[in-house]
Parts: C-alpha cells; structure tokens; sequence
C-alpha cells in the first residue's frame, strides 16, 4: 500500500477559523536552532502562529555546557537556553509530537497517531543523533554504557559520579577531550581509546595534537591509547566492569562513555513526499532553503557549503546553530538574508588549554604559507594566501578573541601588519579592528587628501560566496490554508536591523538626553542608514540579519 | 555635553558574542562583584533588548570591569564589553523614564 493511501485528510482542507493544527510558521525541534528562529520569526511577524513541535521533554538547553553541568558548577536551571517561559510570552504553541511524515505538496506534516498539522513554511531543526557504538558490540547494553549526548545522558552521569573511580571514554574528537577533561577535574581515572593516530587529524597537525594529548597526560589521572578500538564490553551482574580493546586489552572501569560524534537526524529528508536533497545532512543555501519550497533547514542537521572547500558539510557548534536559526526565523517570516554563514569556527576549552581552530589551518598548496609558532609554551599555525589569513589554529593558556580572527578570514582582511601578533599570540583584536574603523572614517571624511592606508579598501574586501538556491523542485499548486493573517511577501535586505548601531562620535549616533519618540519605537530606521555598500564600518553586513519591521514595539539595541 | 562612551566592543560585535556564548557560567564564578544569583540566559537577553530587571541591574552598577570574566571564557568571548553594553542600556533607560 503507497504511504500517501494512509495519510490524514490534510487538515487545511477544513474552512473556517484557524484551528489547533495548522500554523503559518511551524518548526520541528526545539533545540537552539529552532528555538532561535522561532523567537527571530515572531520578532518580524508579530501576529502570526508559531508552532515548534518536538518530542524533547525539556526546554531549551545550553548543550555545551553539560560538561559545566557534569562538574557541578551549574544547576539544571542555568542550563537553560532562554529564560524559562520565553515561548510562552512571545506567543510560540509547543506540541509535543514526533513528525512521521513530511506531505510537501499539500504542505503539512503528519504527527504520530495520525495526525495532520499544515504550515506555510516549515523549518526542519532535528539536530543530530550520537553515532554510539556499533550494534554488534558485545556488551553495549551493560548497564553503565553511555553514549553522552542529550540532558538525560547527563542527568545519568552525574548521578553515577560519586560511585565511579574509573572510567572509559571512547572516541577521538573535541567531545570525548572535554568529556576526559571533565572526568578528570572530578578526579576519576579515565581510559581513553582514540582510534586514529593522532588526536583531531582532520583539524589539528601532528605537532597540536602531540601538544593536546601531552597536556592531558599532564593532567594526570589519564591514560591515553591511540590507534585502539573497543571490541567489547565486560560486564558483571548486569553492569560495567572493563572494556576490551583491539590490543586485547582489558581496562577496568564502572562506566564507559561513547563520544563517537554524531550525524545529522536526516531521516525526514526521507520521509517526505517530494525527498529533500541530502547528503551528510539536508543541503540548504545560504538562505537555508532545501531544496523544496518552503522548507528550510537549520542547525546540527542542515550541510552547508564551506567557501573554502565548496563541499557541502554540517556545523554541529552551537554558535552555527544560532545563526542559522536567526537567518531562518527571518526568512520564514519574510525576510531575506543574504549573508555567507562564513568560514568554520570552533573554540573550546581543554582543562587549562584553549583551543580555537578557524577557517582550514591544515590547508596546503603553492600558494599557502605556512607560519607556526610555539613560542609561550602555546601553539600557532597560520595559513596564508596572498596576505590574506585562510586559516588559524591556537593552542594556549588563553584564548584569543576568536570572533575577531574568524571575522578577518571572512572578509578577507589583509594581516601583513598583523601577522606577527597573530602568531605570537598577542593580537589586539579591539584595537585592530578600531584602527580600521578609524581608518576607513578618515578615508570617507577627508577623501581629497589623498590615499589614506586603509589595510583593506571597502570595496575591495574579498567577500566569500554566496551560495544560491538549490535546485528547488517545481513549486506546485498548493491550496491556501485560512489562516488569519498570511505571512507578508518577502522582503529583499541587505543591512542588519537591529543590533547595528555603533556608537561613534562619527554618525553621531551617541547616546543623548533627548526623549524617544513619541511612538515609543525604534527612533531612527537603521536600514535607511545602513544602506550604502558594505565598508569597514558595517561590521554589521557581516551578520546574517534582516531588516526590523517598521511597527515592532520591541527595543532593540541602539548603542 | 556628553562625552562619546568608549565602548570596548560595537554593539554588534556585543551581540555577535553574546550569540556565540554556550551559556557555562565561568564569567559569572569569576566575577567578583556579582552579588545575587544571575542566569546567563537571562543576562544575556537582557543585555540585547527589553526591560531590565533589578537584579540585572543592579549587577550592572556594581560591574567595575576588572575584566577577570574574560579569560576563563572558553570560547573567547568579552563578558566586560556586554557588561559595558548593559550599562550604556541601564543608561538610557533611565533618561528615557
């Protein structure tokens, strides 16, 4: 029997009121990137239904803060994304439901038990799913195996700390390190089996990895096996007590952590009438629009094109996870963003190291320098092509300003002047990036002076592409579902909304003791301001937002 | 006269920063004026937009930018410039009442 034969009578179907199950906006999950388009798609369309549906039990968390969580230094209720009750207040229905079925032609999803539920628009912000150990694992199922990925893994963990005195943690990426590294600061001894030869290979050369592994047997309390697998699980009555390597090696332990990465919870680019297009996650543009329209799709589960490389991946980090659910709440709304997402962006912290990785460090070819610096009892690796910084590695007691350094790569800043500070570890980045306002205020205020240094010329800032749609499938006839209000047609913007305002003596935008305006709104339209081509000022152009609408009652930022 | 607020970041390179935080909580253990218990995601979301409540506000007199939350930031962000920010907000809240 074909899966449409069994599917619901769509429920737009019904005329008159709107009714529970259908929405004009509706968003499936209710991790940080759906939440965050939600709370963006409410900013920009005030009046129209919002729906997240989702089979999670709990808000919305702070997942890389588990590990704080783990070590005691946060409550369950720090965990929290958003101050609880946030979607109640901006009016955002939660359904607690899992979504079988995608019907892209006539534009609503079926829910488990059958049911319907329409959209206009609808995001898909499933996240992603641990990869866990391989099913055929003898002994997987020993009470005391876990595979370290949502709140309740956690929740798990932290009960079973004060009992445990040694554990495996399985796995070779920037989870399982901060996972060992947790594990450690509670002073549990910890085995931890890394498959490949070095730690990170696909971003860390050998000489960083040697440094990270060092420093965590450093740490002390830490054994550190390379190029081991696990093949099975001991257990004893039921629970853990050792797991066997590749070596044929027993290590005892009470409890065994799998962080074996995760992949995109790709499953309803399947289960849809029309397939979406994926490949190690559902392909969306920059805009992130699938390749069916009206559906979108954001965060750990949606592959984006790396300018770069050109190859489509996902970026399972949180501060991805935000922007795109940003960029997807506006566009779900009306909006249009047309900014790149950027260059990949990772920084976290390892015990006492930090560890940032932007852009491709490891990139080689004729024309890539290479610098390196291990100066400061840290580790640097810079890439360069033609003056122009493509990619950047740390390693240090310190983090640097990280933001600041994946923002040069983006806008293709030239770094002759500060290479050597980049290197060394000792970049400026508020000073830098002053001097370039500064520079770029010169240029535009006194431009009959003659050539002012600007390092890199507005109009020559090497912008990373743009990737555009995807092959969309035929857009269909779709009935009109009866909605009170339909959401406005879209609106091409170029400049940031909110947010944008910097405070300079030069805009004379500062602060003064003048009353609002009797609206109560927003003073000034930041858009009109902002409109001319992106320069140095606009740090803002590099932020994937959109244009406010003009009645919006709430504050925005204006400093 | 006012004189221009030197701010140690633009405002959208605050709201940049407070996008990319992962919510740990390790500015806030550093902090040495911090008097009252504060959630990051509260903080946070009121350093962007809305109302201020008295608890964030307070916090954000007391803030003297010692700067000691920065580095213990794992990821690198600026806690002392959306601290900066909140008070430049606190600001005009109150000549605009």
């Amino acid at each position: 029997m074909s899966r449409q034969a069994t599917v619901p009578i769509p429920p737009y179907t019904r005329i008159g009121r709107p009714h529970l199950d259908s929405a004009n906006i509706v968003i499936i999950g209710n991790g940080i990137a759906g939440v965050t388009a939600a709370l963006e798609a409410r900013r920009y369309a005030p009046n129209t239904r919002i729906v997240i549906i989702t089979e999670q039990i709990h808000p919305t968390i702070n997942t890389p803060a588990l590990k704080q969580f783990v070590l005691g230094k946060l409550e369950r209720d720090q965990l929290l994304a958003y101050p609880a009750g946030k979607e109640r207040a901006e009016r955002i229905h939660v359904v607690t439901a899992r979504v079988e079925y995608i019907h892209a032609q006539q534009k609503f999803v079926e829910l488990d038990g059958g049911r319907g539920f329409g959209y206009e628009e609808l995001l898909i912000a499933t996240g992603s799913t641990p990869r866990g150990f391989p099913s055929h694992l003898p002994g997987r199922n020993f009470d005391g195996v876990l595979t370290l990925h949502r709140l309740q893994d956690y929740l798990d963990l932290r009960r079973r700390l004060h009992e445990l005195r040694e554990a495996a943690v399985v796995g070779g990426g920037p989870h399982a390190i901060e996972t060992v590294m947790a594990l450690l600061q509670r002073g549990i001894h910890v085995h931890w089996l890394i498959r490949s030869a070095t730690f990170m290979p696909h971003v860390l050369d050998q000489h960083a990895s040697e440094t990270v592994i060092a420093r965590v047997r450093r740490a002390g309390g830490a054994s550190v096996y390379m190029e081991t697998e696990a093949v099975g699980i001991m257990g004893r009555v039921g629970m853990v007590a050792g797991i066997v390597t590749k070596q044929k090696q027993l290590l005892p332990c009470q409890l065994v952590l799998t962080c074996t990465g995760t992949q995109p919870a790709c499953v309803l680019a399947e289960h849809c009438d029309t397939p979406l297009h994926c490949e190690h996650g559902i392909l969306v543009d920059d805009q992130l629009r699938t390749s069916i329209p009206n559906i979108y799709a954001a965060g750990d589960v949606a592959a984006l094109q790396n300018p770069q490389t050109g190859t489509y991946e996902t970026r399972p980090q949180w501060y991805a996870a935000v922007l795109q659910g940003r960029i997807a709440g506006a566009m779900m709304a009306g909006r249009e963003a047309t900014e790149s997402f950027g260059v990949q962006w990772h920084a976290t912290q390892l015990g006492e190291l930090s560890m940032l990785t932007v852009g491709n460090p490891l990139a080689t070819g004729n024309d890539v320098t290479e610098l390196v610096d291990t100066s400061q009892g840290g580790y640097r690796r810079m890439t360069l092509v033609d003056n122009r910084l493509i990619g950047y590695l740390s390693l240090g007691a310190t983090q640097p300003d990280s933001l600041a350094i994946k923002r040069i790569i983006d806008e293709g800043l030239a770094v002759r002047d500060i290479t050597k500070a980049l290197l060394k570890g000792n970049f400026d980045a508020r000073k830098y990036l002053s001097q370039l306002r500064s520079r770029a205020a010169h240029s535009i205020l006194m431009p009959q002076k003659g050539h002012v240094a600007v390092p890199n010329p507005p109009s020559q800032v090497r912008l990373l592409p743009v990737t555009g749609p995807l092959g969309a499938t035929p857009s269909l006839t779709q009935e009109q579902a009866h909605y009170t209000e339909p959401l406005p047609a879209r609106v091409q913007v170029s400049a940031y909304v909110n947010l944008d305002e910097e405070m300079s003596p030069f805009t004379g935008n500062l602060p003064t003791l003048s009353k609002p305006s009797a609206s109560g709104g927003v003073p000034r339209s930041p858009s009109k301001r902002r409109s001319a081509p992106r320069n140095l000022w606009s740090y803002s152009n590099k932020m994937p937002t959109v244009a406010p609408e003009r009645n919006t009652k709430e504050e925005v930022l204006d400093v | 006269m006012f004189k221009p607020v030197l701010l140690h970041k633009t405002g959208p390179q605050i709201a940049q920063e407070i996008q990319a935080c992962i919510g740990c909580n390790e500015c806030l253990l550093a902090c040495p004026a911090l008097a009252e218990p504060i959630t990051i995601d509260v903080l946070n979301c009121q350093t962007l937009s809305g109302s201020i409540s008295p608890a964030v506000a307070h916090f954000a007199r007391s803030c003297y930018q010692c700067g000691a939350c920065v580095d213990p930031c794992p990821v690198g962000l600026h806690r002392d410039a959306m601290m900066m920010l909140l008070k430049v907000r606190l600001l005009r809240s109150g000549w605009e009442e």
